[in-house]
């Protein structure tokens, strides 16, 4: 019953999507105001009815329709309330369904926000979004539509994933999409301004908050996936450079060069062509990443489906985009000619040029070594892999660089500086980075790599730390105020600035996290029976039973180990095996203490012989670090959202 | 405003050699980081040339040939594509989707006439979904479909 409501309202859906691609255009062809109108209301509607949709998959979930090929596919009476009611996205079709309702969400706010702010390109964001939901419900109801039904169901289905039966893999999708799709309203921001050859930067100024948005999910979204692939799979670490990360990793990075490159377009009107290219490129990234997972062409845990007219159908759509954008970009040429040159290479409009070349540089590193495979595959019969190695060898010196670039673009000047005033201003902060290398390898940090590291997160933190009291300063004298009172009047202020360097305070924390737990990661593989006891760190760990347990839809066998450390409370780790009810194999459930210090981490393996068991055990130093530097991060970009665009430009 | 030759030169000097050392480090860093995945036939028959060689060897692990070492985490196994089969050794847990019968990809360096080293097990895939290296359906139609797309 739900389900044919969802199937019908998504076949309105792409109607209505139709409309809006075409209505706007008619509207400016005939000079009718009216039709944009109906443009506008016809983005409303494909909304309203796509959430629907979804709410009626939803309910299908719920009300355990297995008469629905894909509820009984993904779902199973035993399945918890919340897997059931997010079961929605734990396969293809449904994922797809989500991302073409985030999409007409999205086109409804912008339809609805910048109505009256940007009437000139409005016609042209609705169509051009419309060409875009159109392309997406074509592929849902025609290519994988998860409203297809079955003649005989089951009497149970066939249950979710067991690996995706965790809150961090039910969160991980919904907000990597929010940040793929946010990026579809700049794109068509900036398309419009192409074609409309109006307003100049005033697309960049428009969708500031988008932009950050997206880049904010997408980081969500990545953190949740790590921080599944950490709890959930039980292999001690959290980033593998599988294809499905890397396809996710893209978009961050070409989205981040774009962060910064267009603040140079909004102070100095450089970079115009630049910031086009991004905008279409990390767009294009971000169907790439759906097209990749989504499509089964990659030998990973998350490509769940293996059907190549999808595929098919996803490349189409991205080369018709491609050749759309960078069409219209090189018609265009004209248009973006005069813009100011650089004038020297001591300006920040300069750091940023090279920050853009480093994440640029990063994002091709990612997808040379997730394309190449399938290049190799496709063309001849070799099989080849690209292994963690190569990104690691490339990332490790593009994050170091990036750190010394994080200390200088936000202090150095625009325009021009002097060799003079650098050394007065950066000078102190890098010899104290060059004196903590040099002393990182006494205090336990003995990876040059991590030494580097070291002292660049040193730099950095004291050009920040610079900054914000000579500001802090100049407003206490200035307004008489106390210091607390004026980093909070600073903060305040300029949300943006302020929130900027709050993402890079977060990134250092990040930062930290990765070295420690990367460089420095601990692990011992060994047999306990029970009374039997081992040292890592600090810990000295003890068997202290094995025994069963059991949930609704599990049962596991169960480790109990006591980890006592001198100092410190006694604490109890569970490492358990599940057998999932509708599934034959075993998963890891992995023990992990957390401090801030370190992680323990211990997983259960197979029981060798009569009471002796093998387990594995990690120590992880610093990666609650990840987090916590993650989650200001987020926090970071979502300050310097508040801040609106009137006070964006009159203050530094 | 004209912009003076020495700080255009210092900016494109700096671009120069940002961009290739980057450009370096990218490349050099690839070509030495493709690991190669061969059937046991293959590797048998290649046996020569990819001595010394990282690659990955991909099959089943034959019904009845796993043996573990009591009281120690080494285990040996066969890996077999039907036609040939290539003995594999191994100390350290196994994923859990390792066992006989079952699709596995092992990961070590190529010794011409010994028992295969593995220094990684990839078995990380689920009962419902088989590792696409594992599936040669799926890679004909991935392939298929890619060349039509090409086309």
């Amino acid at each position: 019953m739900w389900i044919e409501i969802a199937h019908f309202s998504t076949l309105i859906a792409l109607l209505l999507a139709g409309v809006l691609l075409v209505a706007p255009l008619a509207g400016l062809r005939w000079q009718q105001v009216v039709w944009i109108r109906v443009g506008r209301q016809a983005a409303f509607f494909a909304c309203g009815l796509l959430t629907l949709a979804s709410a009626g998959l939803i309910l299908s979930f719920l009300n355990h329709d297995f008469s629905v090929k894909y509820v009984a596919e993904h779902a199973s009476l035993k399945l918890p309330i919340f897997y059931l009611a997010t079961a929605m996205w734990g396969g293809h079709e449904g994922s797809l369904l989500l991302w073409a309702w985030l999409l007409s969400l999205f086109i409804a706010i912008a339809a609805w926000r910048h109505w009256q702010t940007h009437p000139v390109s409005m016609p042209w964001v609705l169509s051009i979004s419309g060409g875009l939901l159109l392309g997406f419900l074509l592929l849902v109801v025609f290519l994988s539509s998860p409203f297809e039904r079955l003649m005989n169901p089951p009497f149970d289905g066939r249950d979710l994933n067991p690996l995706l039966q965790d809150p961090g893999m039910v969160f991980h999708p919904p907000f990597l999409y929010m940040g793929y799709v946010g990026f579809a309203i700049p794109y068509a921001f900036a398309m419009a301004a192409l074609i409309t050859a109006q307003g100049d930067s005033e697309w960049i100024l428009a969708t500031r908050r988008w932009t950050l948005f997206s880049w904010a999910m997408l980081t969500i979204g990545i953190v949740f996936g790590a921080y599944w692939a950490y709890y959930e799979l039980g292999w001690g670490g959290y980033w593998a450079w599988d294809p499905v990360e890397n396809a996710s990793f893209m978009p961050w990075l070409t989205g981040l060069a774009f962060l910064h490159s267009v603040m140079v377009q909004e102070r100095r009107r450089m970079f115009r062509t630049w910031n086009l290219f991004l905008i279409i490129t990390t767009f294009a990234l971000s169907l790439l990443g759906t097209f990749l997972v989504r499509s089964g062409v990659l030998s990973s845990v998350h490509a769940f489906a293996t059907d190549p007219g999808r595929g098919v159908y996803i490349l189409i759509f991205m080369a018709a985009l491609l050749l759309f954008s960078f069409g219209l970009l090189t018609s265009r040429a004209d248009l973006l000619k005069e813009t100011p040159k650089l004038e020297s290479g001591l300006s920040r409009e300069f750091s940023f040029l090279i920050n853009n070349l480093f994440l640029v540089a990063g994002a091709c590193t990612v997808l040379l070594g997730t394309l190449y495979p399938l290049a190799v595959e496709t063309l001849s019969t070799a099989k080849v892999s690209v292994g963690a190695p190569y990104y690691n060898k490339v990332f490790i010196p593009i994050m170091l660089g990036m750190l010394l670039l994080m200390g200088v673009g936000p202090i150095i000047p625009w325009q021009r500086s002097s060799w003079t005033r650098l050394r007065q201003e950066f000078l102190p902060a890098l010899l104290l980075g060059i004196l903590g290398a040099a002393v990182a390898p006494l205090i336990g940090i003995t990876h040059p790599s991590g030494a580097i590291a070291f002292g660049l997160i040193l730099f950095v933190s004291s050009t920040h730390l610079k900054d914000v009291l000579h500001n802090i300063r100049i407003r206490m004298q200035r307004d008489s105020l106390s210091a607390p009172g004026a980093l909070w009047r600073l903060i305040g202020r300029n949300k943006r600035r302020y929130g900027g360097l709050f993402v890079h305070l977060g990134t250092l924390v990040t930062v930290a996290g990765f070295v420690g737990s990367g460089l420095f990661q601990e692990e011992r593989d060994l047999f306990m029976s029970v009374g039997d006891s081992m040292q890592i760190g600090s810990w000295n760990l003890t068997l202290e039973s094995i025994g069963k347990t059991a949930r609704r839809n599990w049962q596991a066998d169960e480790a109990v180990i006591r980890a006592e450390r001198v100092g410190a409370e006694p604490i109890h780790l569970t490492p358990q095996k599940r057998v999932y009810n509708e599934h034959s194999q075993p998963t890891t459930e992995a023990a992990i203490y957390s401090t801030w210090r370190e992680d323990l981490y211990v997983v259960l393996g197979d029981g060798v012989k009569e009471g002796v068991w093998a387990f594995r055990v990690y120590r992880n130093p610093l990666i609650s670090w990840v987090w916590v530097g993650s989650t200001l991060m987020v926090i970071g970009v979502f300050w310097a959202m508040l801040q609106g665009r009137r006070a964006a430009r009159s203050q530094d | 405003m004209s912009i003076s030759l020495n700080r255009r030169i210092f900016m494109i000097i700096t671009l120069i050699l940002v961009a290739g050392s980057l450009g370096f480090l990218v490349l050099s860093s690839f070509t030495g980081a493709l690991v190669y995945f061969h059937t046991p036939t293959e590797a048998l028959a290649k046996n020569q040339e990819l001595t010394g060689k990282k690659i990955r060897i991909g099959g089943m692990v034959q019904t009845g040939s796993l043996a573990k070492e009591s009281g120690t985490l080494k285990i040996r196994f066969l890996v077999t594509d039907g036609k040939a089969q290539i003995p594999v050794r191994y100390e350290g847990m196994v994923p859990d989707l390792f066992r006989e019968g079952q699709g596995v990809v092992v990961e070590g360096t190529w010794r011409a006439g010994e028992d295969f080293l593995a220094d990684t097990i990839l078995a990380k895939h689920s009962e419902d979904y088989v590792p696409v290296e594992m599936n040669e359906q799926g890679i004909a139609k991935s392939k298929e479909s890619l060349l039509k797309s090409l086309k």
